[in-house]
């Protein structure tokens, strides 16, 4: 028995509905009734119910993509930044995908304090302690390029349905995007202008997630930006 | 203000309400930028304003709980909030409010999905007019609903009292002044759950009954605005 919509907007302590459903995040089980925890768009799927968060902090969660910031080094590896109440630890083994000997070889060649990487969270363990791995292509250290930071919460409006929001601002923005899911995000683009505008749009993704129509609001912007041309 | 030779007068109030009427409450949700959440909330001459910051990082690190988040909560009056300048910083009664504040806050937060790290939440009171403790719980609720907090509902708050052998709901400085008894009370609405109870005064058994009950049936709707100020700033706008 379900008391929302598919979609609808719920607050904490809203029941959602009532029976042997699956409760994934945003959501909680009280005997018999499903609860939203926190303030987001219920989705209910099959018999699966989740609440899609409109705000918060990013919480690492295995598998996830994140880009992070190195901020310390130790004996085998970096402390990273990602943009959430917990530091990310990436060992030099789970970036270079080999044995490293740690007595021969120096590790500050790979990655120095400020670097920006593209990591994978590989573990988490139940006192939040996060296990890095940057070793799969296109993961590690970034070279070039421009880094945005928005609110985690609104990640899943720049990737859009189906990747539809990603793709508009890739292809008509000329740029290559890499979006961590803690909010942060990379840009590559030949054209500095358009670069530009692709943080603009960002900007204003994060601002009017809220109003309809974003993606074509998005599209609109972006063509009227390269009409405008110059360079 | 000399006392009144009433506080009720033909079954009316000082300020024309009826016993068991509450002040009017405007409550808006999300109006700091800074801050991951927010609250502002009026009753009446009460103005209220909430921020919550975090889950983030724990300092100092040796106040880190390994299994669960710890909530901090700092209840502040401006100096300017009453008629006699108050002096600055915290005070006896502060301290206090700020410590059942939390109290009365923690019980629905899933605080055990973030070990290690802190929830702050900051009450500012920038007018006062008594109920500043329930109008500060009732922002803060609102403000970490809107900081994305799990919570299991929202905590809903009233003061309770007794004037002229009355009693009313939701007292007015002067009403707390002159009356005999006053009781800030803090419920969990759905659960009907009470997170804070404070009694300055004396009941009867038969009148702390009653009162619970005005203070019970006030926090409903007072639920019902929380509610809707949340809905209000994270509705989906159409398109202009």
């Amino acid at each position: 028995m379900l008391y929302v919509q598919n979609r609808e907007l719920v607050v904490p302590g809203q029941l959602i509905a009532e029976g042997g459903y699956n409760v994934r995040e945003g959501a909680f089980r009280e005997g018999k009734q499903v609860y939203a925890s926190v303030v987001g768009l219920a989705e209910l799927r099959g018999q699966d119910i989740r609440i899609i968060p409109l705000q918060g902090r990013y919480i690492p969660k295995p598998g996830d993509v994140v880009i992070g910031v190195v901020v310390d080094s130790y004996y085998s590896g970096w402390i990273l930044d990602i943009n959430s109440p917990y530091t990310g630890n990436l060992f030099v083994s789970d970036l270079l995908l080999r044995k490293v000997d740690l007595v021969r070889e120096d590790i500050s060649q790979y990655l120095s304090m400020g670097d920006v990487v593209v990591a994978k969270v590989k573990d988490v363990n139940e006192r939040m302690r996060v296990q890095l791995e940057a070793g799969e292509p296109g993961m590690g250290r970034v070279k070039g390029g421009k880094l945005v930071e928005i609110s985690p919460a609104k990640v899943p409006r720049v990737i859009g349905r189906k990747g539809s929001m990603l793709n508009t601002l890739q292809d008509v923005g000329e740029c290559k995007l890499r979006v961590g899911q803690n909010g942060r995000i990379m840009i590559w683009g030949k054209n500095p202008r358009m670069i530009n505008a692709v943080v603009e749009a960002l900007l204003m993704i994060e601002r009017e997630a809220h109003i309809s129509g974003l993606t074509d609001r998005v599209h609109l912007m972006l063509e009227k930006i390269k009409s405008e041309g110059g360079e | 203000m000399k006392k009144p030779e009433k506080l009720i007068e033909n079954g009316k109030r000082l300020d024309g309400r009826v016993p068991d009427e509450m002040r009017p409450l405007k409550i808006e949700a999300g109006i700091l930028e800074r801050a991951d959440g927010s609250a502002y909330v009026e009753l009446g001459a009460n103005k209220v304003l909430a921020a919550v910051y975090g889950p983030r990082e724990m300092h100092p690190r040796h106040r880190q709980q390994p299994d669960t988040a710890v909530l901090r909560c700092r209840y502040n009056m401006a100096p300017f909030s009453v008629d006699e300048r108050k002096r600055p910083g915290p005070d006896r009664r502060s301290v206090e409010i700020s410590k059942v504040t939390r109290e009365a806050l923690e019980s629905v937060l899933f605080l055990e999905l973030y070990p290690r790290s802190v929830i702050d939440v900051f009450i500012e009171v920038l007018q006062a007019d008594a109920g500043t403790r329930t109008a500060g719980i009732n922002a803060a609720s609102v403000a970490l609903a809107d900081a994305g907090v799990p919570m299991r509902d929202m905590v809903s708050s009233i003061a309770v009292g007794k004037i002229d052998d009355t009693i009313v709901l939701d007292l007015t400085k002067d009403e707390d002044q002159w009356g005999t008894t006053d009781m800030p009370i803090a419920m969990v609405p759905r659960k009907k759950l009470v997170t804070l109870l404070q009694m300055d005064g004396h009941f009867t058994k038969e009148e702390f009954g009653q009162a619970l009950g005005l203070a019970f049936k006030a926090c409903e709707q007072i639920y019902g605005i929380q509610r809707q100020a949340l809905r209000e700033k994270y509705a989906i706008k159409q398109e202009k």
